[in-house]
């Protein structure tokens, strides 16, 4: 493991900002931090850069225990959430500055830096300053500017959240292609799960300064560990009374169940095909997703989502559709559990 | 049409009270100075006792700023950069200099270094004297001018935050590089401006001065101390020529500080 952290504490006065924080990081990967607002990943980032001190614990770069190491020393590239570029400099200085801290000689900054800046795509824009840059390059900036001095780890903050949606995209899966390329271990954090379980080669979910679950996307995705996780990750809704849909029953000891979208199957009334499983409801309304529509539907007074895909027959809002709930996720406070439609089994099975 | 017919009035309204209140006195001051004569002036500002005031004021302005430069940066590291207790205290206590007249300054002055002063006794023993002597002079121009760079850096510098040192420290830089490439290069136009309104207020200090000096001729005299001494005594045209050297000072100072203050505004917006 190239990046380890044992039992991690931080406290901000008696506020516990990070508690027996533990994870590692294989070396060449990209892990991805998630956790919603204030839940201790930038915490986590700054005491692994070495610009906050952990109460107790150890991180370990490289095989060495770098605790008592200033930040200066560790070798570590840092892109901050607001890019943090040296305003009084060029997009060439910003660049060259870690090299010149090195005193390498100028030849050398010279074809590292347009090398870098090539690579981040910002060709002809040497000469400009950071306001005079768009939110996307100074992103770029700052990535090559955390890359020039050839760290051994990146940690990046937050780096695509000032951007616009479709811009946030692009960089992302450029990020994504240029630490392969690189083939420089990264760690960075975001809120966004999505972006999370694009990026990451592994997610590791925090929340109130503890880490939830570890993972790659589709194991997190298909077995939360915990109910925050369960509810975190994909666009699940929360449901009480679950018992009174087809084919489920309350189970002891667990109140309340979540439906992910993926989990739900809408047709119309003459397309129903297991009635038994199926429940009847209402459309609350519909909206285009680009690859398929999102469908919020109304049964038996609760709501929730589901896709549609754009292939089959349209529906509309306030048309009455056959809604079939293939499977739940119970959850109480400790523990998460996947049920399946007890009557949609029976049918199949009937039908063979 | 109205409107213009105000705004005529109002900038007329404007620019003769400009003209009453600071041109026509700017003005007498330099038109009795060469009243009588280039070589009355000259007599008036070459004799001994006028050239040592001079050198005594630009001392201590020039000891004010230093000082107050130097002050400035740490405490607004500190302040900006670190968080510790009594933060508030600390602050507050920067600005009492400001706060109080300082012909009351001076007088807090001689009760701590006077002959029976707090540290009189101190003073005494090693042999040095601060009140009614140069050390003095310094001292009080340095108290009274005290905030002034401070103020001028520690809200920019807390409104630039610290990741950008935070990043240069992370690509290796030490601290002292930090304060060199990226701190100072962020401040400087402020620094400077703060520094110009620190020489500015030196040189026009008189009333803590004033107190301390305990008006010896040719040792503890300042320009201001040495122009009213002038006046007392009826020596008016040497009055208004040594008073036209400290206008035409101040004058410089300003230009230099408008310079800064357009340059740091500059800076601010990017
Ligand atoms: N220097 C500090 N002093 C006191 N409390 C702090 C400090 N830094 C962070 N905290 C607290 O620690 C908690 C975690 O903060 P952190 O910045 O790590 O959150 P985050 O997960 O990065 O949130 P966001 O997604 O909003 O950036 C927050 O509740 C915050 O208020
Ligand atoms: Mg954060």
């Amino acid at each position: 493991m190239y990046v380890e952290l044992k039992n991690v504490n931080k406290k901000f006065g008696n506020f516990t900002a990070a508690e027996n924080i533990s994870f590692s990081v294989p070396k060449g990967s990209l892990a991805g931090i998630l956790g919603p607002s204030g839940s201790g990943k930038t915490t986590i980032l700054r005491m692994i850069a070495g610009l906050e001190t952990p109460d107790s614990g150890d991180i370990i770069i490289d095989t060495q225990k770098v605790n008592e190491l200033s930040p200066n020393r560790r070798g570590i590239g840092f892109v901050f959430q607001n890019y943090a570029l040296f305003r009084h400099m060029t997009v060439f200085e910003n660049i060259a500055f870690g090299l010149e801290i090195q005193k390498k000689d100028k030849t050398f900054i010279k074809n590292r830096v347009h090398e870098l800046i090539k690579l981040v795509g910002m060709e002809g824009f040497e000469n400009r300053r950071p306001h005079q840059l768009s939110g996307g390059q100074k992103q770029r900036v700052a990535f090559a500017r955390a890359l020039a001095p050839n760290p051994h780890l990146l940690l990046l903050d937050e780096p695509f959240a000032a951007i616009d949606a479709k811009v946030r995209k692009e960089l992302r899966e450029w990020l994504k292609e240029t630490v392969k390329k690189v083939g420089i271990t990264s760690i960075f954090v975001t809120h966004d799960q999505e972006e999370a379980a694009e990026a990451a080669d592994k997610i590791i979910i925090v929340n109130r300064g503890k880490v939830e679950q570890i993972g790659t996307p589709a194991e997190i995705y298909k077995n939360p560990a915990t109910p925050f996780a369960a509810k975190f990750i994909g666009d699940a809704v929360e449901i009480e009374n679950y018992g009174n849909f087809h084919g489920f029953k309350i189970e002891n000891g667990f109140e309340k169940a979540l439906i992910r979208p993926e989990f739900v199957r809408i047709s119309k009334i003459e397309d129903e095909i297991y009635p038994y499983a199926s429940e009847r409801g209402t459309v609350d309304g519909v909206s285009f997703k680009g690859r398929s529509m999102e469908i919020k539907v109304n049964v038996r007074g609760k709501s929730f989502l589901a896709y549609h895909s754009l292939e089959e027959a349209p529906i509309f809002a306030g048309e009455k559709v056959s809604v079939l709930i293939y499977k739940m996720y119970l959850y109480n406070n400790e523990k998460v559990k996947l049920i399946e439609n007890a009557s949609l089994k029976n049918e199949q099975e009937f039908s063979i | 049409m109205e409107k213009s017919f105000v705004k005529k009035i109002l900038i007329f309204l404007g620019i003769l009270f400009l003209a009453i209140m600071l041109v026509l006195p700017l003005v007498s001051v330099l038109f009795h100075a060469f009243e009588n004569g280039i070589k009355v002036f000259i007599k008036s500002i070459s004799n001994e006792e006028a050239l040592k005031a001079l050198q005594l004021t630009l001392i201590a302005a020039g000891a004010a700023v230093i000082a107050n430069t130097v002050f400035g940066i740490f405490a607004s590291f500190l302040i900006t950069k670190f968080s510790f207790r009594f933060k508030k205290i600390f602050s507050l206590l920067i600005d009492v200099p400001l706060a109080v007249s300082p012909v009351v300054a001076g007088l807090m002055l001689i009760f701590a270094f006077g002959k029976r002063g707090w540290l009189g006794p101190v003073l005494d023993y090693l042999g040095t004297k601060i009140i009614f002597d140069i050390p003095g002079i310094l001292i009080a121009t340095i108290f009274v001018t005290f905030p002034l760079v401070f103020r001028e850096i520690a809200p920019l510098m807390q409104t630039q935050g610290t990741e950008e040192e935070e990043a240069a420290a992370m690509m290796g830089a030490n601290w002292f590089c930090i304060f060199r490439k990226i701190t100072f290069p962020n401040i400087k136009w402020a620094l400077f401006y703060g520094s110009a309104l620190c020489a500015s207020r030196a040189l026009g200090e008189f009333g803590a001065v004033s107190v301390i000096s305990g008006h010896l001729r040719e040792k503890t005299n300042t320009m201001t101390l040495y122009v009213e001494i002038l006046f007392n005594e009826f020596e008016l045209a040497s009055a208004f020529a040594v008073s036209s050297i400290l206008v035409m000072i101040s004058l410089m100072i300003l230009i230099l500080r408008t310079i800064a203050e357009y340059k740091a505004k500059k800076w601010e917006d990017k």
